[in-house]
């Protein structure tokens, strides 16, 4: 392990959370612009430092503060940084850094709306406080050993983002953000009832911050009746926060109906962080319940994906559709989260990553067509857009080539890498699994790709409608942004061995699978 | 021959890629700079890998070279150089090459230069990967992005412009429209070929699961490991199958033949490339690498596991029936096809079937070196002549502004080099002594023959007789025939044009007129130097078989020039006067209804399922549960908890406490008189009282 000087890595946190209380005090003072310079940069700083650290010390071990902090009876809090968060804090500090750089043209042109109807949301100072505390508490969650640590920073994403729908967002937005706030604060605090049965009999620790130790099995010293009730609010709460079939019920509301630079962080970012925690919190706790766990997991993660893929392909409306997708999307993670080894687990990292690329490009393109054309979201009154918005079409497709798969996107690995740890996870239950996995895999992949290209097609190609013959190029400044996750999304495509070869060692000697 | 240093033939693929990207930095650069960059990046290719060919052949030595790319997925990117792969290498690129300097006036003045010129490249680049690629990912990175491409290209006119569709605007067949725009066909081939990709992906993660390496020659070497797992896990001839999937569905093979037929959507360019060297090749290419593979595995087990190689010949049967199958049903709707692009999207269909006919019938005959050596002649003499035959309709349709070949006829006066072209290369599809096309289709009916796969054999033996017919058919109409309106506006291509068809014309013949000089140099290379394959093989030739054949062949053209040339008649007039003939015409021209019930079961039912689960379950019980059932209870409890417990809680502090309080208070009021005396007597009660309590519990 190494242990740095200085504490970098939760400076990653405490920087952009300073900037984003500049903002606020400063308020009107400070132009928009001037704004998103200022969280973009504070984002991006986190950025630097996990890529400078990978870059100076490599992947191949924990690196870790100087500090851990001592909190009675809650046990050790510290901030690190190995090969299995590497690549969700690199996407998470990106995206954010450039979707805030993003928020200037949308929210000028959603403030523009609001006070059309007659409503004063509060104004940049306060958007910015919230956009960075929530971008921040992201990073936050990531970076921590303590089950209580991660939960506080979970919590501290929670409440800015129900804000900024509340503030922001469209439709009944108030009513939709408090539906948000209830059904994953419900996920959260089943997370943490299981959280703390395991906790007050083993410590909250599932790191060890010392030694750079996973504490694999700590919740096996639970009674076997507590232990799998334990686990299961752990998963169960979690996966609300996932939102995979059954418990998705928020996603398509919260999604579709936040202004769309926080959908772009809502949706590959956040939920995505309680798929990473169903490894990196329960399977260490659990390592060996878990598998009881898992065909449930495995069958529910198809279930999910196909069920989100069916769902997409009859939304109307752009946000909403995408919403759905990522609800597909998760079923991707989950399935290579139940598969157990270390080919799943790395392929759900680096979907992580590839939908993180791609759905935030996706929401900005739905964005930039909101502010293009007058918050035009019906897909069905849309076609043909290519011919006036070139480039915003062209990025949607990347967006949509990262989701499904297609190179030179990461999408192509980490589907690769999810789709040969499910074969391996059935066929090790029994090789007569072969054909039904395989089924389940053509269903969804097959949903997959037709939802993205015939939203495409919809979208972008065939006939103009009369209505949409003025339509004019997007502005630059919408397009910088998709511009540089479409290049980080191809970049990382040629890249993958630096990011994939620690992840999966630190898969085998870490987590032990 | 002094051969070059290995690394240097990576750039045979690399260097299309190259130009992808400067392609797209070119942006901003009007005129045909990037065409001229695409042609001279393709260009380098062709030389690189005509060099790495000549150094495979000449030397009889394979190359390779290898950079790690993933290495926990032992991932290597690099390339390797074997007869097979540097032969198909050379195929391709200097068909794309031809393809691309036709494209540069073919394409002038399309507002959609850069998306065109870098997605060919990219075409190209992934086309080249894959034949190259020493592992089974890197092969599938360049199979996906030649997916990309394609869809791409063939929805290159996205404004769905009509003369662009493919089909008769307003038919229907089963009630399902049979026209299709650009963006519809450029979805079709994505959506499609992606069904087949996740076997070839599925496939993949067996393998690496199984011998923990995806590398080719690992491949060849672990090959009886390989089987002999599969077959103890009981999925050997399941696993085939879907490994097979992906290379069904990229070279259309029924029943994933739709795509291709609408594929004609894109630019006519890009159906030449498509059709000829890259794509539905890659299919046919991921065949004859994989059944050398397949069958070594089976050999080496024959002794100790019989099981295991009765396993594989049924999946060689498989095969083969497919590819007859392909072969007769898509040359039936050739017959009928009134648009010059879709009789060449048939035929190429069709052709592909022979090929797939070969290589499960060359592995049925026991030397599977015969399923290479058959198979590839085959694709490469189709690639020559399906190239050349596009690349003269696309002229063709730019003259007379039509797809129909009911608007053309008469053009061979004005378009003489264009006439001569496509004669040639249909002479050489129709399979026509001494063209290419004759030798290697004969290969492959004489395979067949000898390979006992009896059904494939008469589907191509049938096939051969449709395909006269069809292909001479299309030159009488579109050349000779009555001459259309447009005979006199109408004049010859441009040279850019004509000149790369007209010598892949000239190929046809010459490549068949020197058939017999270089048949054996051809068998003994690949059948040596490829791998998995050792021994020198050549198929039997069988002069009855050959007989028929050619009379088959001459029949064919033979009713083609009775009814068109010297009756000059419609056969269609007359099938339109019986119900039952023209029941059948519509049967072949709808495609034998395939697509419209795909339509009806796979989209309609998939958009039905989809509709019901939202309607029903997705609003109606997620949505009412969770944000009305379960708020609902919540409230309720919430009301009734107010009416009852909070009700009583508040009686309770509100009223009986303050009203305790307040007769509390007002006795404390009457006993504080503000006199001294009546504060020390009630201390001293007070006292009183604690010592009495005290002595009261001591």
């Amino acid at each position: 392990m190494i242990v740095l000087n200085y504490p970098l890595i939760l400076s990653t946190v405490v920087v952009p959370y300073v900037a984003a209380f500049v903002s606020w005090v400063s308020g009107n003072r400070l132009s928009p612009k001037a704004h998103a310079a200022l969280n973009s940069a504070s984002l991006a700083y986190g950025f630097a430092v996990f890529l400078a650290l990978s870059c100076t010390y490599g992947l191949g071990q924990v690196i870790r503060d100087p500090e851990i902090y001592f909190i009675p009876t809650l046990g050790r809090f510290s901030f690190l940084m190995d090969a299995s968060t590497f690549p969700a804090l690199l996407s998470i500090s990106l995206v954010t850094a450039v979707v805030s750089l993003y928020s200037v043209p949308y929210m000028e042109h959603r403030f523009e709306e609001l006070e059309k109807d007659g409503i004063k949301a509060p104004s940049w100072g306060s958007y910015f406080l919230l956009y960075t505390l929530f971008s921040a508490s992201m990073i936050g969650c990531l970076l921590g050993t303590n089950t209580i640590e991660f939960y506080i920073f979970l919590e501290l994403t929670l409440i800015p983002s129900f804000l900024l729908i509340a503030f922001y967002g469209y439709g009944d937005r108030v009513r939709i953000a408090i539906m948000y706030l209830i059904w994953t604060h419900v996920g959260a605090v089943l997370f943490l009832l299981g959280a703390l049965s395991v906790g007050f009999v083993s410590g909250f620790d599932f790191i060890n911050p010392s030694t750079g130790e996973m504490l694999l099995g700590l919740g096996d010293g639970l009674p076997a009746s507590t232990l799998y009730v334990a686990m299961w609010l752990m998963i169960v709460g979690l996966l609300v926060k996932v939102a995979v079939f059954g418990v998705h019920m928020w996603l398509p509301y919260a999604h579709a109906e936040a202004p769309t630079p926080v959908s772009a962080l809502l949706s590959p970012c956040l939920i995505g962080i309680g798929a990473l925690m169903l490894l990196r919190i329960v399977y260490v706790l659990f390592p060996s319940a878990i598998q009881t766990a898992s065909p449930l997991l495995f069958v529910w993660a198809l279930i999910t994906m196909i069920y989100g893929g069916f769902m997409a392909l009859v939304q109307k409306d752009f946000k909403r559709l995408l919403a759905y997708s990522s609800i597909s999307q998760m079923g991707y993670l989950l399935l290579g989260l139940a598969s157990m080894n270390a080919f799943g687990m790395s392929g759900m990292i680096l979907h992580y990553m590839a939908h993180a690329f791609g759905k935030a490009i996706l929401f900005m393109a739905a964005g930039t067509l909101i502010v293009m054309l007058h918050g035009l979201r019906d897909i069905t009154k849309m076609g043909g857009l290519s011919s006036k918005l070139p480039y915003t079409g062209g990025l949607a497709l990347i967006g949509f080539m990262h989701i499904t798969g297609i190179p030179p996107t990461l999408g192509l690995w980490s589907e690769y890498l999810i789709v040969r740890g499910a074969i391996e996870y059935s066929m090790k239950l029994s090789p007569s699994y072969f054909i039904p996995s395989f089924i389940g895999l053509v269903v969804a992949i097959g949903l997959s790709t037709a939802y993205a290209f015939l939203t495409m097609k919809k979208v972008f190609y065939g006939r103009l409608p009369e209505g949409l013959k003025g339509a004019v190029k997007a502005k630059r400044s919408l397009l910088l942004p998709m511009g540089l996750l479409a290049a980080a999304g191809i970049l990382s495509f040629i890249l993958v061995g630096p990011i994939l070869d620690p992840l999966m060692e630190v898969l085998k000697t870490l987590y032990g699978l | 021959m002094e051969p070059l240093p290995s690394q240097l033939y990576v750039f045979a693929w690399l260097s299309p890629f190259i130009g992808s990207a400067l392609n797209l930095a070119l942006n901003p650069v009007k005129g045909r700079a990037k065409a001229y960059s695409s042609v001279a990046f393709i260009s380098a290719s062709a030389i690189l890998s005509s060099l790495l060919a000549l150094d495979v052949w000449l030397n009889g030595r394979v190359v390779s070279f290898e950079y790690v790319w993933v290495k926990c997925l032992n991932v290597s990117f690099g390339f390797y150089g074997d007869a097979l792969s540097s032969l198909m290498a050379v195929v391709v690129s200097w068909l794309s090459l031809l393809i691309a300097i036709y494209s540069i006036k073919y394409m002038e003045g399309d507002p959609g230069q850069t998306r065109y010129w870098t997605f060919f490249t990219f075409f190209v680049g992934s086309m080249l990967l894959l034949v190259l690629a020493d592992n089974l990912v890197a092969m599938f990175v360049g199979w996906e992005g030649t997916g990309l491409a394609s869809y791409a290209l063939i929805g290159h006119w996205y404004t769905d412009e009509e003369d662009k569709w493919v089909g008769d605007p307003g038919r229907k067949a089963l009630g399902i429209p049979m026209y299709f725009t650009p963006s519809h066909g450029g979805l079709r081939a994505l959506v499609f070929t992606r069904i087949g990709d996740v076997g070839f992906l599925v496939g993949i993660a067996v393998i690496h699961m199984l011998l923990g390496t995806t590398s080719l020659v690992a491949l060849e070497s672990k090959a009886g490991v390989l089987m002999l797992s599969l077959f103890r896990s009981g999925i050997l001839l399941p696993f085939l199958i879907v490994f097979s999937l992906g290379a069904m569905a990229k070279s259309a093979q029924f029943p994933f033949h739709e795509w291709l037929v609408t594929a004609m959507t894109g630019p006519t360019s890009v159906s030449a490339l498509i059709h000829a060297a890259t794509m539905v090749k890659a299919g046919v290419y991921f065949m004859l690498r994989m059944a050398p593979i397949i069958f070594l595995g089976a050999e080496v087990l024959r002794a100790t596991n019989p099981a295991v190689f009765s396993l594989v010949a049924e999946y060689f049967e498989i095969v083969a029936l497919i590819g007859g199958l392909t072969a007769f049903i898509l040359g039936t709707m050739a017959i009928v096809a009134r648009e010059l692009k879709l009789i060449l999207a048939y035929s190429t269909a069709s052709q592909l079937g022979y090929m797939f006919l070969a290589v499960g019938a060359g592995a049925l005959t026991g030397e599977v070196g015969l399923s290479v050596f058959v198979g590839f002649s085959h694709l490469m003499s189709h690639a020559i002549f399906k190239a050349a035959l596009f690349l003269v309709a696309g002229a063709v349709i730019h003259s007379v502004h039509s797809r129909f070949i009911d608007d053309m006829g008469g053009l061979g006066k004005p378009m003489k080099i264009s006439f001569a072209s496509m004669l040639l290369a249909a002479l050489s599809l129709s399979g026509l002594p001494p063209f290419m096309g004759f030798w290697t289709k004969d290969a492959i009916i004489d395979v067949a023959f000898e390979a006992h796969a009896y059904l494939p054999f008469v589907l191509g033996v049938v096939t051969v007789l449709i395909t006269a017919f069809y292909s001479l058919r299309m030159v009488f109409r579109v050349f000779l025939f009555k001459p259309s309106h447009h005979e006199h506006e109408v004049h010859e291509a441009h040279p850019l044009m004509w000149v790369p068809y007209f010598t892949l014309a000239v190929a046809c013949l010459a490549l068949g007129l020197a058939w017999p000089f270089y048949e054996a140099d051809l068998s003994r290379g690949l059948t040596t130097l490829t791998l998995g394959l050792k021994e020198w093989v050549m198929p039997t030739p069988n002069y009855t078989l050959v007989g028929t054949s050619v009379a088959l062949v001459a029949f064919g053209i033979g009713i083609a020039y009775y009814l068109y040339q010297a009756k000059k008649v419609l056969p269609f007039d007359s099938v339109k006067t019986s119900p039952t003939l023209m029941k059948l015409h519509t049967f072949l021209y709808d495609r034998w209804f395939i697509n419209s019930i795909y339509y009806l079961v796979i989209v309609k039912g998939g958009h039905l399922i989809a509709s019901a689960i939202s309607k029903y379950f997705d609003k109606l019980i997620v949505d009412n549960l969770y944000h009305r059932a379960i708020p609902f209870v919540f409230g309720k409890a919430a009301d009734l908890l107010f009416r009852y417990p909070e009700r009583a809680i508040d009686l309770f502090y509100h009223r009986v406490m303050v009203a305790f309080f307040s007769i509390l208070s007002n006795g404390f009021r009457r006993i504080q008189t503000g006199i001294l005396n009546h504060y020390m007597l009630l201390m001293l009660i007070g006292f009183a009282t604690i010592y009495v309590v005290l002595m009261l519990l001591g």
